[in-house]
């Protein structure tokens, strides 16, 4: 093994999570490479074979679908855990906790006074003209003034080790469940490592989430439930997972019915009523009579029981306006408008191709930069400018021309690398985090770790699930970097 | 409970029993076939089970194989075993915050089984009953694991009500199909292995010998599927049943329309005072015919109340 260790051949210009630059093992992973050392190739590959078993036996699945004939995929795990040390996940921590609390002002603020625009923060037409932004929403109060209750951080670490923030998903961020699952599986597969390392706990996410909620109404026993979209759903297994472990029903908008606005579900012993929604459909299909009257996942007439205060829904609808790719840019300042506090976590510097300037400075740098549609999400519709074809520049500038402001450009940052076990060799592979926080009426919290996420390919820097990314466990050890 | 997943707790168990009904019957057809060379059951099983009007007659061992393997493998066969337990995991997979985790496991486990790819040619050399035994024992393990790890809450009356509506019907199949038809000028009749494998079929060929010791008539059959309460395959032990759930579900649910209690303590009731002699005077197809009747308004009366209420 010692010799898989030496030929580990890190990425150029890239931080790596297990080793330093000259190829040293960094302190918070030392048990760990000596546990590597004393273990024989073959065993990784079986407890590789192990944990695909165990996924396959748990149903810990997403469905694909092709010729009309659902396939069912276990999600890609490395068995190498990523280790974090405390003190910087406690940095990581307050960052997330500092921004989650200044988007959530933010919404409450665009949704009524708008004083962010009036004081000249950011520009009207970013938030009028935005598709997420929701005319149903305005001067309409939330419960408890809470709009992000469950909001997933992308992080990356650049080149020097600092983590920036890559997104903040406020739409039903899914991952949680493979948080936990990956969690459950790295317990069987380091029997000794786990203990001695004292790793902070994920397990009780489905507990902290549930106390979180029931602070949105004052009731000693609200009902809450999680609407899903259904079994056809490619996320259907977390949606189970979490009402399993949260032991709240888990509905279809088939299952609701409307009775003088409030919202009950139809169960064996008759009406029942309900007071907190978890959806995990987007605004969108959430009620035909708002937004698209196609739609027969949500339930028509649920938007006007969320605005006449009998049911609160979680997310609250237009959220989404907070996590658009054109308004992340002014995270910063409205960190230093609503808090008046210095950002914790760094932005992706990120240029606005409908600013004339800022273009130019894109285009004539375009090797080094992506370019990513305000709307688009899942590592769709992203140009990245280091390896695309003359051709393939033009053809993606002409379409970006026709609607310059639904496009941003941000550098290329080179995330950083973790050790993965393929195909028979120790490699490099890109890695994000995405930690997973939940804000309540009085409190936000943030699970310790989350989901790191695994660009599979050879220098790709796609982690997303939907392009082939994989994952790993996340362990925060009680212990620092160099301690 | 969700209706919605109350509705599904049912259907879980019903296809686990149908699964479990249809491969007790490829065994003893292939078993019998084993005695008699006579490979004629197998197209009346293809009619009456999957729903399929074979093109050729069935004359060799080749042809009983080839069958087995469309009856649980064929995935265009909705009522192929395969089709049934990927049902039942449906199901299953809906239901999830409301079975053991054990339970998902095993019906997991069985629908990854089947599912393997190749796994029907693996099996095209194997000996059939080996076959049909390891997946058999995966009905047993969720039977079992059900009876050990599931609270005796809603979901266990609920999967219970639909256990035993499927049993039911298949008893009441089996008296239908196979001997109210029993073809009497057919020679095997009087072949002692005929009675053995008819008796194995359901299940019933152990209670039978120590009860009527080893002599068969078609009388000690009807009397022993339809009425006798110790049977867990027969009649009235599947109505008791229903009729225990139902009343504990009442009692969870706090309903108060009393009509489907009412129907089946009714039916329980009948079954109760119904002897062989009364049977005989009405008529085995009358007696089935009437219970049909009651167990069709029970079915009705299970969806008004519990699955699809009106508001």
């Amino acid at each position: 093994m010692e010799k898989l260790i030496g030929q580990y051949h890190q990425y150029p210009n890239t931080w790596d999570e297990m080793f330093d630059a000259s190829g040293g093992v960094r302190s918070l992973y030392q048990e760990f490479s000596s546990f590597l050392n004393n273990i024989e190739f073959e065993n990784l590959n079986q407890m590789k074979d192990f944990s695909n078993q165990f996924f396959r036996n748990q149903g810990v699945t997403f469905t694909v679908y092709n010729d009309n004939k659902g396939v069912e995929r276990i999600f890609p795990f490395d068995v190498i855990p990523r280790i974090i040390g405390i003190k910087e996940w406690t940095f990581i921590e307050k960052g997330i906790v500092q921004r989650i609390k200044t988007l959530n002002l933010f919404l409450r603020d665009i949704y009524h006074e708008q004083f962010i625009i009036k004081d000249k923060i950011i520009p009207p037409q970013l938030v009028i003209n935005n598709r997420y932004f929701i005319r149903e929403m305005i001067n309409l109060s939330v419960p408890k003034n809470v709009y992000t209750h469950i909001s997933g951080v992308d992080l990356i670490r650049d080149k020097s080790g600092d983590f920036h923030v890559l997104e903040d998903n406020l739409r039903t961020p899914s991952g949680v469940s493979y948080m936990l699952e990956n969690r459950e599986i790295t317990r069987r597969l380091y029997p000794n490592l786990m203990p001695k390392h004292k790793v902070l706990a994920v397990d009780n996410y489905p507990q902290m989430l549930y106390k979180q909620l029931k602070t949105l109404v004052d009731k000693s026993d609200p009902e809450i439930v999680l609407l899903t979209p259904g079994l056809y759903n490619s996320a259907y297994y977390e949606h189970t997972t979490l009402a399993r472990l949260m032991g709240v029903e888990l509905v279809e908008g088939s299952d609701l019915v409307l009775d003088n606005h409030e919202v009950f579900m139809k169960t064996a012993s008759g009406l029942r009523k309900i007071d907190i929604i978890y959806r995990r459909i987007d605004d969108d299909f959430l009620d035909p009579l708002s937004f698209n009257s196609q739609s027969v996942l949500g339930l028509a007439g649920i938007m006007e029981s969320f605005r006449q205060g009998k049911v609160c829904i979680v997310n609250a609808p237009g959220t989404g306006i907070a996590d658009d790719k054109a308004i992340y840019a002014y995270v910063p300042k409205m960190i230093q408008y609503y808090l008046n506090q210095e950002p914790i976590l760094k932005n992706i510097q990120t240029y606005q191709m409908d600013h004339p300037d800022q273009k130019e400075y894109v285009v004539n740098n375009i090797e080094k930069m992506v370019i990513k549609k305000t709307d688009g999400s899942g590592g769709y519709g992203m140009l990245m400018g280091n390896n695309v074809s003359e051709k393939e520049i033009d053809d993606y500038l002409h379409q970006l021309n026709k609607n310059p402001k639904n496009y941003i450009a941000q550098p290329i940052l080179n995330l950083s690398t973790a050790p993965c076990i393929l195909d028979n060799e120790l490699v490099p592979r890109c890695v994000d985090l995405r930690p997973f926080a939940i804000s309540g009426a009085n409190k936000i919290e943030v699970c310790p770790g989350g989901l790191t996420r695994v660009a599979m390919r050879k220098g790709s820097l796609v982690v997303n699930s939907s392009q082939g990314g994989g994952s790993k466990d996340t362990w925060i050890i009680n212990k620092s970097e160099d301690a | 409970m969700l209706s919605r997943v109350a509705n599904n707790l049912f259907w879980m168990d019903r296809y686990m029993e149908r699964s479990y009904g249809l491969l007790n019957l490829i065994k003893t057809t292939y078993n019998a076939t084993l005695d008699s060379g006579d490979y004629s059951d197998w197209s009346r099983i293809l009619t009456t089970y999957l729903g399929k009007t074979p093109e050729i007659e069935f004359r060799n061992h080749q042809d009983t194989i080839s069958t087995i393997l469309y009856i649980i493998f064929d995935d265009t066969n909705s009522n192929s075993v395969l089709n049934m337990i990927t049902k039942a995991r449906e199901n299953a997979r809906s239901v999830q915050e409301h079975i053991s985790r054990e339970l998902w496991l095993s019906v997991n486990k069985y629908y990854l089984h089947l599912s393997q790819d190749n796994i029907s040619a693996k099996y095209k050399k194997e000996d059939p009953i080996s076959i049909v035994n390891e997946l058999l024992q995966y009905n047993h393990i969720y039977y079992s694991v059900a009876d050990i790890s599931q609270e005796r809450g809603n979901a266990y009356c609920f999967m219970n009500l639909g256990k035993y509506l499927e049993r039911v019907v298949q008893s009441i199949d089996f008296l239908d199909v196979r001997i109210i038809n029993l073809d009497q000028n057919n020679e095997n009749l009087y072949e002692s292995y005929f009675f053995k494998n008819l008796l194995i079929s359901i299940g019933g060929y152990q209670l039978y010998l120590k009860t009527f010791k080893s002599i068969f008539s078609i009388e000690n059959i009807i009397e022993m599927i339809a009425i006798n309460e110790k049977f867990p395959r027969s009649i009235i032990y599947s109505v008791n049943k229903l009729n225990i759930h139902t009343q504990r579900l009442n009692n969870f649910n706090q309903i108060n329309d009393n009509k489907l209690i009412f129907l089946l303590g009714k039916l329980s009731s009948t079954l109760k005072y119904t002897t062989i002699e009364s049977i005989k005077i009405k008529g085995l197809e009358n007696f089935l015919k009437e219970i049909n009747v009651d167990l069709n308004k029970i079915s009705i009366s299970i969806d008004e109340t519990y699955f699809n209420q009106k508001y």
